[in-house]
């Protein structure tokens, strides 16, 4: 049984009258990458913030570690809060090594690991230069290096890639993976759903403060599959046994979604096809969605 | 706990000594004032070298009358004694109005026919000028008439009946200090403003970075790695250090001004240089700087923690600032009677208390039960203030870039 990072269980937190949070249970694994998902106050910020004792829960229990987030746990942590900056007119490594030493590091290996780490991020030569000095992507690259700066055991990061160009995106996606590879656990919340297919191991989706989805990604994308195929060829789809019906798509690639009868199995569709002279295969997949057409789906079906 | 407040304290420290604000409050404006007192006694010994003494200027204690006539119709006054030679007798108004039109008399009296139970004396000008209303010679010459007979000493005395030399008993209750009022005046309200401007200045830069941390988003991110309460805590305890670094820089300034004025001519400034406050007197300034910073501190934090931008802080500032600063308006009061109800009272309200205090503690020893009082009701005030700060600081940290408004801060409070 994988161990557990985090422990959430059955809590609310309202706002006033406002039900922010309401009854969400779920549990992180050690070395995982774990999505929160949801759109835009949907709870996941508030989520965060009680995982992070930021704010207290109005009920229900959260273990980090295995108990309460005790200073010291609070130490094998790094959060990237969505809404971050830094003090404008301070030099980037001072800037560092000072959050560095707000999360356990002693001056000097605070300062050799910033440096370490702007080499990494080919901005060795911007130690001196003062925050306000350096572009936005800069500074979030800055920001993230400070979130990983002491080596923590589990990384929070809110909408890690928002702002980001395709380039720097990709270093920070090396990093994460990076962190990931050496043992790391990552929360991580974003709208950006290939990051998630790409990353993420499981993924817990929120909407209106209530649990929607949770479990591994592919697990989720097979529950939300059609009972169909997509395909790619040429042939007459259609005359094949246990096809009740053809959707041709015009992507410029011949392709086809066939919707198969009760009890007809994919593997049986592709015996029929290999046995079959008059088929030319080039792709046949299951039709599983993707996960934006997913979080669409269950977003759309909770606002009727 | 004490690791992440001890990183925050030198941090802070760090951060705002290096600020040019402060530097240059802090050891500019003394260092100005030195080089300009320097400048100036160094123009003074020069032009003193270089040009010869005045002649002595004897000043007429007659003032700008020449010559003056006067007819006595009392018959009490017949000779002009110990008048020099500048006041005449004539017999009667036509004479004197003679002489007056002729240019040799400036003005004339007529002293009254009733004048020894009146005392009415006229002046007769030929035209209005202020410095012809002057007295100072019929006024000798009546002395030296109705004197005559009289011992000299008797008859100084008589002129001058009391050289008064102030004694406050009151005021001097230690017994140590003859009371100056232009002394006074100067050390209290050099105490009151060194402590005011520090305890502002430096609390005004705990409310920048608090607003700082809102504005650039970052405070987010600190609170995860500790409590808001240490971050609080740290940032006052170093912003305190810079204050009494202040304040300790300011008052040495003063002190060595008053040092060298007191080698020059003297004067309000030099009493400065002969200060001397006992120790216990000297721990209660602190004790007061100390609970009246805490106080601001608190109140600064809380402001910050209510504004959204560095704009809007210092509006909603004055409404701690402006009540602080009441007992500057009564300053003479403090000086002539600091144990009169009003200053008794301004010392004993815990928002006015830190700088009324002080102003009385330069003047006099002040009862103990009043200082029981003062700081009881004070420390009180910063325990509840410090408490509101932290849990407004706890909040508002999550309301990056947002204020709260007013009638919601009972709710975020409990929330908090």
């Amino acid at each position: 049984m994988p161990e557990s990072v985090i422990q959430v269980e059955r809590v609310f937190r309202n706002y006033g009258s406002f039900r922010a949070v309401d009854g969400v249970s779920f549990e992180v694994h050690r070395g995982e990458v774990f999505a929160m998902l949801g759109p835009n106050g949907s709870g996941k910020t508030t989520t965060m913030r009680m995982i992070l004792d930021l704010l207290k829960p109005d009920s229900g229990t959260i273990a980090v570690f295995g108990g309460p987030l005790v200073d010291a746990a609070r130490d094998r942590i790094g959060y990237l809060p969505e809404e971050r900056g830094l003090y404008r007119n301070v030099q980037v490594i001072e800037m560092m090594i000072y959050l560095g030493t707000l999360k356990g590091l002693s001056r000097r290996d605070a300062q050799q690991r910033s440096q370490r780490l702007l080499e990494r991020l080919e901005m060795g030569d911007q130690s001196k230069k003062k925050i306000s000095e350096l572009s936005k992507g800069m500074q979030q690259k800055i920001q993230f290096a400070v979130t990983v700066l002491h080596d923590p055991d589990l990384i929070i990061v809110d909408e890690p890639f928002s702002g980001l160009d395709p380039v720097n995106s990709l270093v920070l996606k090396d990093l994460l993976t990076e962190f990931k590879s050496r043992g790391g656990t990552i929360v991580m919340s974003t709208h950006q759903m290939t990051q998630v297919e790409e990353m993420a191991d499981r993924l817990f989706m929120i909407h209106r403060g209530q649990q929607k989805l949770y479990g591994t990604v592919d697990a989720i994308r097979k529950q939300y599959a059609q009972h169909a195929i997509i395909v790619e060829g040429r042939g007459d789809w259609a005359a094949l046994p246990g096809v009740v019906s053809v959707e041709t798509r015009e992507n410029g690639r011949s392709s086809a979604v066939l919707h198969l009868a009760e009890g007809v199995s994919s593997d049986s569709v592709l015996a029929a096809i290999t046995s079959s002279g008059s088929i030319h295969i080039e792709r046949f997949e299951l039709a599983v969605p993707d996960l934006n057409d997913i979080f669409i789906r269950v977003v759309e079906e909770n606002r009727l | 706990m004490i690791g992440h407040l001890s990183h925050v304290f030198w941090y802070e420290l760090g951060r705002n000594f290096r600020r040019r604000g402060f530097l240059f409050a802090t050891f500019g404006i003394p260092m100005i004032a030195m080089i300009a007192y320097l400048g100036y006694r160094l123009l003074n010994t020069e032009t003193a070298a270089s040009t010869p003494p005045p002649p002595m200027v004897q000043v007429d204690p007659f003032g700008s009358i020449r010559h003056a006539g006067y007819i006595d119709l009392s018959g009490r006054f017949t000779a002009a004694e110990g008048t020099g030679a500048r006041i005449t007798r004539y017999a009667n108004r036509a004479e004197v109005e003679a002489a007056l039109s002729a240019g040799v008399i400036d003005v004339y009296y007529v002293i009254a026919a009733d004048y020894m139970q009146t005392g009415r004396v006229e002046l007769v000008m030929p035209r209005f000028s202020m410095n012809l209303v002057a007295d100072a010679l019929i006024r000798e010459l009546i002395l030296r008439q109705l004197s005559q007979g009289v011992d000299q000493g008797v008859f100084e005395r008589l002129v001058e009946p009391a050289i008064i030399t102030q004694i406050n008993l009151q005021r001097d209750a230690s017994g140590q200090t003859a009371s100056n009022f232009d002394t006074d005046f100067l050390m209290v309200y050099i105490f009151a403003v060194t402590l005011m401007m520090s305890v502002f200045m430096t609390n005004g830069y705990l409310m920048q970075t608090v607003i700082e941390e809102k504005e650039t988003r970052m405070i987010e991110m600190l609170v995860s790695s500790m409590r808001p309460t240490q971050l609080l805590a740290g940032k006052i305890l170093a912003l305190g250090a810079l204050g009494l670094l202040q304040v300790a820089s300011w008052l040495g300034a003063v002190v060595l001004l008053g040092r060298l004025a007191a080698t020059d001519q003297g004067g309000t400034l030099a009493a400065l240089a002969t200060l001397q406050l006992d120790p216990g007197r000297v721990v209660l300034l602190v004790v007061y700087f100390v609970f009246g910073y805490l106080f601001f501190a608190a109140a600064y934090g809380i402001v910050g923690a209510i504004s959204s931008s560095m704009q809007e802080g210092p509006q909603f500032a004055v409404i701690f600032t402006l009540p602080a600063v009441i007992p500057l308006y009564f300053l003479s009061l403090f000086i002539a009677s600091p144990d009169a109800p009003l200053p008794v009272i301004l010392s004993l309200f815990p928002v006015t208390a830190p700088i009324s205090m002080v102003m009385r503690l330069t003047l006099i020893s002040v009862p103990a039960w009043q200082f029981v009082v003062s700081l009881g009701l004070l420390g009180l005030l910063d325990v509840l203030m410090i408490w509101l700060a932290g849990r407004l600081f706890r909040v508002q940290s999550l309301l990056a870039g947002h204020s709260p408004r007013w009638r919601d801060l009972p709710k975020l409070l409990r929330n908090g």
